[in-house]
């Protein structure tokens, strides 16, 4: 009886340190979850390093602090972590950001960061992330060593949640925190209650039916999001790049889409600008700084110039405001929606209508080739700080394979140049790719043969920085389909990526590493089978008549020859087909997401299931499978119900009786009423034979008591008692008992 | 049989006869049972205890109102199974030696000569033993123990079967000696006899009211045959589980009364489950026999809280420990 009690106590001790156990895992998690966002920033702006150490310090203080501090002095020390840590911050901005800090102006960031404004765009992000990480991580560490699983994960809850809120937190560490938390707290109750290890199988179900549900219903059809196994339709070209708002994430397969957007009037052909991005962080690009709204001229570029003013006409709704670079004054309606993003797009606060037009006066910075090869490399501390930023996880491969190509030339316009040249002859093009997992760039050089232009635009911005050459990711349009003198029309499938180099004393010149024979080819084609199909708007009035949509502008991309004076010419600047160097202005996207993204809808290619994630999705169905049938008792009921049916080899004439008795009452068990505790076999078969029990089966217990109370029994009693049960058992066995014999 | 299984015999004379094989053991009860009956009405369980005390070698403690029948009930008893019955009134001034005999002096043969007492008999009811002071009960209780008698340095055996049956009084309970719960631990069993019920006691009236039947009453066995059977009941299978279930019974009165069942009792249990396999015709214990004869050799064993009884904590103990 000792021994029982004290083993039961032994087991509680246990139950209760597993669930300590896994509720203190459940804080780390959570913990994880947001800090890896916060890692993640600075990774991408530089500092993880000291990031790591100020979380770990909060670790070690909480710790430490734990076990002696009260909850009060506590809630103290959270709060002088956090006006510690964002009084660096303001510190650490520079001066031209500092002036901008009103309190209007604090309020409203912080809105806009709860809404959906990355912390990314921050300019001082990576301050900012160690300004907040030791605060949440202090305070839900403390909670949890002092047992407080509830409080802690609230605290760090509200971490992650604003993460979430900025759209930092990705599906998988938001998924990944929130198990944490609902596993740290179904823990602590645990730990308050003493529940056992039936409680841990249902909570292993509970988290599983989270993981596996959030992971495979939004492939129900309908469902717009992400999920983690991902079935989504290929987004269109357009849908990537231009209707990103502020962030631009690299995408996998991808389609044309040959509806047109707008017609340009200029004199001039050019690449229609839309968006620039500066801060690169991986898997995508993030345009930091506030936007100012438009009151009037903008500056114009360093150098000489050229004026060219563009009348743009929407012709579906779009939320931009494309122009050639670089942009300095717009007028018609919505100039006074206008904004300009720190980057120097223009970008419409809101849409334009089918027919809206506006007119934009870009100053295209006129240039040659060996001006661009003369020029310096002071550059401003500005540009020096915004576009050779580069993340800290960034390959060494990268670098080394940038120093290759472009290592030899000794100025920046030929490493650009280098670099073009060398990602036009060595990468295929093509829409369909699998969406890479890692540094995009990366991936791009080394793993992958062919790609689009975000991939090019991307590969090269980076292997541009790491050679100490300032440049940013573009987005906007290809000149379009030439209708007539001066007018262009352009469709959703002329949206494009390009890089831009900047040169001192010229400014941002344009840089095309797409070739653009193959992108041309697709466009046309995609075009032509739009119009065979009968879609809709494709074309405008006069651009039918061209039978293939030559877009004109186009080639110059391909010119790679670039040595020459080809791309030099200032007059040639906005000629889009020259090499490079021109052209305009900006405007941000917008909201427009929905709208382009989704009038293609249907998806092509084929998800590329990612098989690590197929993997631990079906491991966790699995986990919570297996709790659900321990929970459920159908292990052991379906051990039980294999081992009511085989006597197993003959032993002692004893041991089978018992056997054969242990199976019938089994069976009898299913059938009637288990024996209760404390009723002898003798006493469990009379009160059943009043419900018609087979006469048999009382024999099998008198055989029973034979055995196990008495002086045994033969050999043909354990026999006849075993066919009996034999008989009973295929009796209560619906169908297939009918074909075993005995 | 094997010897691990018998449950060791004290009575080193009484291994001398023969069992009787089960069936007759079984028979017999049947026979005596079936003649008390024939006198007493509706007490058949009450009978069969008895019979069970007498073969377990054990003792009874009657617990009742006055005029239930008690002393008719323990001479059909001893005359249906051929053997003497003594009765004994204990009174406040009765002495041990009144209980047990005395040595008095022969003037003709000018020696002592032992004069037994009322103990010397197979069957023995002590009537109201609580009345008479402790010296005088544990006199009897000696008896009990070892049957025997030690007068002046000699020993004289008392007959065997010996079987006492003591009552107690619980209407006056100022006016007696309270037996000690050590005491009532030597008791096999005790019994509540209880009212007749209205048939019963109509027909008892009837059968009473003429001649009284236990004068035509005849012995249906002899003394010898008891004895047989009592060697047979002492060697009927107890095996490990219902050991077992014996003992984890035991323990669960332990852990749940201020004085559970003793090992004497988990003892007396196995005995007299023993006797009731006999009267089943079984040679071995099955935990259905534990069952039925775990109240009466128990309860009266269990001290427990005021709100509490022994009885209850039986039938707890019986609910909660598994039979395997």
């Amino acid at each position: 009886m000792s021994t029982e009690r004290s083993g039961r106590l032994t087991a509680a001790a246990d139950a209760d340190g597993a669930s300590r156990a896994v509720a203190l895992a459940g804080v780390l998690v959570l913990t994880w979850s947001y800090v890896s966002v916060l890692y993640h920033v600075t990774d991408v702006v530089g500092g993880s390093s000291r990031l790591l150490l100020a979380v770990a310090g909060a670790f070690v203080l909480a710790s430490l602090v734990g076990y002696f501090v009260s909850l009060r002095t506590a809630l103290g020390v959270t709060a002088a972590l956090l006006v510690g840590g964002f009084a660096v911050y303001v510190l650490a901005l520079p001066q031209s950001q500092l002036e901008l800090l009103t309190p209007g102006r604090l309020l409203s960031d912080t809105v806009a960061l709860l809404t959906g404004l990355s912390i990314l765009r921050l300019t001082g992000a990576g301050v900012w992330a160690m300004a907040v990480a030791p605060g949440p991580v202090f305070l839900s560490w403390y909670l949890a060593v002092r047992r407080r699983y509830v409080w802690s994960v609230v605290a760090g809850g509200v971490a992650l949640g604003l993460f979430v809120l900025t759209g930092d937190a990705g599906q998988i560490p938001t998924l990944v925190g929130v198990v944490g938390g609902t596993a740290a707290v179904a823990a602590s109750t645990f730990d308050r209650y003493g529940a056992g290890v039936a409680q841990l199988d249902v909570m292993a179900m509970v988290l599983a039916t989270m993981i596996v549900l959030s992971a495979t219903l939004s492939v129900v059809p309908g469902a717009g999001a992400a999920p983690l196994l991902p079935d989504r339709g290929s987004p269109t070209v357009e849908g990537s790049l231009v209707d990103a708002q502020d962030r631009l994430n690299v995408v996998g397969s991808i389609r044309l889409s040959p509806k047109v957007r707008f017609t340009v009037q200029s004199p001039q052909s050019s690449y229609w600008q839309t968006a620039a991005y500066d801060r690169y962080t991986g898997d995508g690009w993030v345009r930091t700084g506030n936007t100012k709204p438009y009151d009037g001229r903008l500056q114009g570029p360093p150098g000489s110039s050229r004026t060219v003013q563009q009348q743009v006409t929407a012709e579906g709704t779009i939320s931009i405001l494309p122009a050639a670079w670089k942009p300095v004054r717009i007028d018609g309606p919505i100039a006074a929606d206008a904004e300009v993003t720190t980057q120097g797009n223009v970008r419409p606060t809101t849409a334009l209508r089918p027919g809206e037009s506006y007119r934009v006066t870009s100053e295209v910075p006129l240039y040659t080739t060996e001006q661009l090869r003369r020029s310096g490399t002071d550059y401003p501390d500005q540009i020096r700080e915004s576009y050779l930023q580069l993340p800290d996880s960034t390959s060494d491969r990268v670098r080394v394979r940038a120093a290759e190509v472009a290592g030899g030339e000794d100025n920046p316009y030929d490493k650009a140049v280098a670099v073009e040249q060398y990602l036009e002859s060595e990468k295929r093009y093509s829409l369909s790719v699998p969406q890479p997992s890692g540094d995009i760039a990366d991936t791009f050089l080394f793993e992958m043969d062919a790609g689009y232009c975000t991939y090019y635009a991307t590969t090269m911005v980076v292997m541009l920085r790491s050679q100490g050459v300032p440049a940013r990711f573009v987005t906007g349009y290809t000149p379009g389909q030439e209708v007539a003198d001066d007018e262009y029309v352009v469709r959703g499938l002329d949206s494009h990526a390009w890089v831009e180099v900047y040169f001192e004393d010229v400014g941002w010149v344009r840089f095309d590493p797409t070739p653009a024979g193959p992108r041309q080819t697709a466009e046309n084609a995609r075009v032509t089978e739009a119009r065979q199909n009968g879609e809709e708007g494709v074309d405008v009035n006069g651009s039918e008549d061209t039978p293939t949509p030559t877009p004109t502008p186009t080639a110059n991309e391909t010119n790679t020859g670039r040595n020459g004076n080809d791309t030099a010419t200032p007059s040639d600047a906005l000629a889009p087909g020259g090499d490079g160097a021109n052209v305009t202005p900006p405007p941000g996207s917008v909201p427009g997401l929905g709208e382009t993204a989704t009038d293609e809808g249907g998806g092509s290619p084929i998800p590329d299931l990612p098989p690590e994630r197929t993997f631990v999705v079906g491991l966790v169905a699995a986990v919570g499978l297996v709790a659900g049938a321990r929970r459920s008792g159908v292990t052991e009921r379906a051990y039980r119900s294999l081992w009511l049916r085989y006597q197993g080899a003959r032993q002692t004439p004893r041991d089978d009786t018992v056997r054969a008795y242990r199976r019938l009452e089994y069976l009898l068990e299913r059938e009637y009423r288990p024996r209760r505790t404390g009723e002898t076999p003798r006493a469990y078969l009379r009160s059943l034979s009043r419900v018609g029990l087979d006469a048999d089966a009382k024999r099998v217990g008198e055989a029973y008591e034979h055995a196990r109370y008495g002086d045994g029994v033969s050999r043909e009693t354990a026999d006849e008692a075993i066919s009996t049960v034999n008989r009973l058992v295929r009796a209560s066995t619906p169908v297939l008992g009918r074909f075993v014999r005995d | 049989m094997t010897d691990a299984d018998a449950v060791p015999d004290s009575k080193p004379e009484a291994s001398t006869v023969a069992p009787l094989p089960v069936e007759d053991a079984a028979d017999l009860a049947t026979r005596i049972t079936e003649n008390v009956e024939r006198v007493i009405v509706g007490q058949r369980d009450a009978i069969e205890n008895i019979l069970i005390a007498v073969l377990a070698r054990g003792h009874l403690l009657l617990e009742d109102v006055p005029g239930v029948g008690k002393t008719m009930l323990a001479r059909s008893v001893a005359v249906s199974l051929g053997g003497s019955f003594k009765r004994v009134q204990f009174t406040p001034d009765l002495l041990p030696s009144d209980v047990t005999g005395v040595n008095v002096f022969n003037q003709q043969t000018r020696e002592f000569e032992f004069q037994s007492g009322p103990v010397f008999a197979n069957v023995v009811l002590g009537d109201e033993i609580n009345r008479a002071p402790p010296k005088t009960q544990a006199a009897l209780l000696e008896v009990m123990e070892e049957e025997q008698v030690t007068v002046d340095g000699e020993t004289h055996r008392v007959p065997s079967p010996f079987t006492v049956i003591a009552t107690q009084n619980d209407v006056e309970p100022n006016r007696t000696y309270e037996l000690p719960l050590a005491e009532i631990d030597r008791f096999m069993k005790k019994l509540r006899l209880g009212y007749p019920t209205e048939s019963q006691e109509t027909e008892l009236l009837g059968r009473i009211s003429g001649d009284h039947p236990i004068d035509s009453l005849e012995p249906v066995a002899s003394v010898e045959d008891v004895q047989r059977a009592r060697r047979t009941v002492s060697q009927v299978t107890v095996r490990e589980p219902v050991r077992s279930y014996v003992s984890r019974l035991a323990g669960y009165t332990r852990e749940h009364a201020q004085l559970g069942a003793s090992p004497r009792g988990a003892l007396a249990l196995v005995r007299a489950s023993q006797a009731r396999a006999v009267f089943e015709g079984r040679d071995y214990v099955v935990p259905d026999d534990v069952q039925t004869e775990v109240q009466s050799v128990w309860a009266h064993r269990i001290r427990t809280d005021s709100d509490d009884t022994g009885t209850s904590v039986v039938d707890r103990a019986l609910d909660a420990v598994a039979v395997e």
